[in-house]
């Protein structure tokens, strides 16, 4: 029965994942978390993946401010991407 | 090898040339067409694929991600740590590239990606999952080249 409950960490690595993009049910939350208590590769893991998303964005805001390189204006860019929902 | 198994279906009404380009045509419209169909994943959390298998039968961890740095926040601060995550996420394979894109950078819903890279909802956790987890592999590697 407990092992219903209990996830793997290849199923923790996926939902920590998952995690990122949407909200869990409840369910599964608890279950992370009882799992990460427990588990140091898999805290670790979490957290790697929360500091390569921070490191994505910091890096390309850096980009951006590069004079060589000149982005649409913000308009246009809103413009083209709500466009794009549309299709 | 297409053009030996067939020989005795050539009649030749063409040349010999004009028929072995015609097969070469088709092979190669076959081998766009395998390329660019959709990867078939499992819609399944267990069958979720890693870049390599990194978990054992029983889904634990065969050797586990490596310590980075005791303080691994300080990273974001290093150039030399930010260069790699540049580097890797360069290096992406498309699919993945294209939804942690649209995913980290234009903070898209997962509908969203799903709807611009056609694909199904589960299907886009596992490419970001696929995607993340290909990065984290990338930048372990080069990282810890790094530091020592």
């Amino acid at each position: 029965m407990i092992n219903h409950w209990m996830f793997r960490c290849k199923d923790v690595s996926y939902l920590i994942s998952q995690s990122m993009d949407q909200k869990l049910s409840l369910r599964i939350r608890l279950g992370i978390k009882f799992h990460l208590m427990m588990c140091d590769l898999c805290s670790r893991y979490k957290q790697q993946l929360d500091l390569i998303r921070k490191a994505i964005s910091k890096v390309e805001t850096e980009k951006e401010e590069d004079p060589f390189i000149t982005p649409l204006p913000g308009q246009t860019r809103k413009k083209i991407k709500n466009h794009l929902k549309t299709l | 090898m297409a053009a030996l198994k067939s020989k005795d279906r050539f009649k030749g009404k063409s040349s010999e040339k004009t028929w072995l380009t015609g097969i070469l045509k088709h092979k190669i419209i076959d081998f766009i067409r395998k390329k660019y169909r959709e990867p078939v994943f499992e819609d399944t959390i267990s069958e979720s694929r890693l870049p390599d298998d990194v978990f054992d039968a029983n889904g634990k961890w065969e050797t586990g991600p490596a310590q980075w740095a005791s303080n691994p926040e300080a990273l974001l601060e290093q150039k030399s740590f930010l260069d790699i995550v540049k580097k890797c996420f360069k290096a992406l394979p498309r699919r993945p590239s294209r939804a942690l894109a649209l995913r980290e950078l234009e903070g898209e819903t997962t509908q969203t990606i799903c709807k611009v890279l056609n694909i199904t909802t589960t299907n886009c956790w596992v490419i970001l999952h696929r995607a993340r987890a290909l990065m984290r592999e990338c930048i372990e590697t080069n990282w810890l080249e790094v530091k020592d």
